[in-house]
């Protein structure tokens, strides 16, 4: 048996048009309240709590998500993910999800904070059907440090893919390492220190649809964004931003584009402070 | 053990028909946005290109393909083909690696007989690969018996040979100025292949965010003499 030092299970299901807990199974340092409704369309939000505070040397998460037929789940953090320095061994996260058919999952946690010295490496693997729909995001920031430099953490990798029928549809690897490298040089952060991503993949999702998602995200805000079709109906934004709300402000824009497209809602502000 | 010196310098040619004329990786981007102006500001972009991106790519895919290979292993071939087409996430750097691996692939044909080369043709054929240039030059590497450093070495090179004379058109440099940079990328690429044989799998399909980014922006670059 592998250590976790937090490990949660969840499988929700729907039940006549409510999207409800079928099982929920957690134990250490990772935690899921009771779901909350934030709206009539019967889809639950599920917030993760790391009772810890913050990942620390050594530490290894797992959650295995399971959204049923035609469930409909929001999954987010309560707050930012904090990750300290790791002396020995890096912080490990693994995260499955499952998504079957009908289903949506709409992962929205808050930005990771990989502080001095920190060694992260994170593997997502999300399994759909064909006919179940995701939106997946992640922020990566440095924080602070003593000398007040960016990029005092040592390593953040992560890699994620996506499985629609058991065959790969979607590999994304990105690997920071800044003893390694000249982050503000041209390819790298360009200036930048934080990175955003969306992976957004459903069965409509056509090129017409991404070119209005990339006219409305023509913004004012001091950050670089790309948006890209996938090589499954789905598509992918990254971007690169000095602030976490700027990463925050346009993963909302996409996220409510995306709401209105696919479910006519506005999506429902996920008070947490 | 120079058997395969002029038929690799033949592939490496820029007059090689690939298509690979056709496409910046995102080079345009910058071009379009002056960040890339001049001959020093091409190579920091051709650096990073070399060492953030492409060896964890093609690059590795080189190695791990000439592998397969040798041991006969053509279903890590297959996966891998598969794995290099759905990590390139910007649609018109992955459509256009697909188009010039294809075209290179029919061209090999032509020129060489190769039984691996001929199913991996028809797997593209009937839509189970994709098609990738580091897998084509890598069978043809492997069967003109040049060692696996050497085939990654020529492929990067003419990949890189390309870009260099598609910034001598676009930003736009001398012919001089052209020829310097890749006489100045002879060491960079021996390190870059060196790099690559120090690698674990695992590495596999890194990207730079900065340049991927650039690559996804090209899709909305107005005036554009490049397809990616």
């Amino acid at each position: 048996m592998e250590e976790w030092t937090g490990l949660l299970q969840l499988a929700v299901a729907d039940r006549g048009g409510k999207t409800v807990p079928k099982s929920v199974y957690f134990q250490g340092a990772f935690k899921v309240m009771r779901p909350i409704y934030h709206s009539a369309s019967g889809q639950a939000c599920y917030y993760l709590l790391n009772p810890g505070g913050g990942y620390v040397d050594g530490d290894r998460y797992r959650m295995d998500i399971t959204a049923e037929k035609d469930s409909r789940l929001t999954l987010t953090t309560q707050s930012a993910t904090k990750v300290y320095r790791t002396p020995r061994n890096h912080v490990y996260q693994e995260a499955n999800f499952h998504l079957k058919g009908g289903s949506y999952l709409e992962y929205l946690p808050d930005a990771l904070i990989a502080y001095q010295q920190a060694r992260y490496t994170q593997k997502t693997i999300i399994r759909m059907d064909p006919t179940a729909t995701l939106f997946y995001s992640d922020i990566l920031t440095p924080g602070w440090s003593p000398e007040n430099r960016h990029f005092s953490y040592e390593q953040l990798r992560l890699v994620t893919e996506i499985y629609m029928d058991d065959e790969l549809v979607v590999f994304d690897h990105l690997k920071l390492q800044p003893a390694l490298h000249t982050m503000d040089a041209l390819g790298v952060m360009e200036g930048y220190t934080h990175v955003g991503t969306i992976l957004a993949v459903r069965e409509d999702i056509t090129q017409d649809v991404i070119n209005r998602l990339h006219e409305e995200l023509i913004t004012s805000y001091d950050c670089r964004i790309g948006i890209s079709r996938l090589s499954t109906a789905g598509f992918t934004v990254r971007i690169l931003a000095n602030q976490t709300q700027v990463v925050e402000r346009v993963i909302g824009q996409c996220h409510r584009f995306v709401s209105e497209e696919w479910f006519q809602e506005k999506p429902s502000f996920l008070r947490k402070y | 053990m120079t058997e395969y010196y002029l038929p690799l310098l033949q592939l490496c040619d820029s007059n090689f028909p690939t298509g690979a004329f056709s496409h910046s990786y995102g080079l345009e981007t910058y071009i379009q946005e002056d960040k890339v102006h001049d001959r020093e500001s091409f190579v920091e972009w051709l650096t990073a290109f070399v060492h953030e991106q492409l060896i964890y790519t093609d690059g590795l895919a080189c190695r791990i393909a000439y592998q397969a290979l040798a041991q006969q292993d053509f279903e890590t071939l297959w996966t891998l083909d598969h794995k290099l087409n759905v990590q390139n996430l910007p649609s018109e750097t992955r459509e256009g690696t697909q188009r010039i691996g294809q075209r290179m692939g029919k061209l090999m044909q032509s020129l060489y007989d190769i039984p691996i080369l001929t199913d991996y043709m028809d797997r593209i054929q009937k839509k189970q690969s994709f098609g990738h240039p580091s897998i084509v030059f890598t069978i043809v590497g492997h069967h003109l018996k040049a060692t696996s450093f050497a085939t990654t070495l020529y492929f990067l090179y003419s990949t890189c040979s390309s870009l260099i004379q598609n910034a001598v058109r676009a930003i736009p440099l001398g012919q001089t100025d052209g020829q310097k940079t890749i006489q100045q990328f002879h060491d960079e690429l021996v390190k870059a292949t060196e790099s690559i044989q120090q690698l674990e799998e695992e590495d596999f399909g890194v990207v730079s965010p900065g340049l991927e980014l650039a690559q996804m922006k090209h899709e909305h670059v107005n005036i554009r003499i490049f397809m990616s």
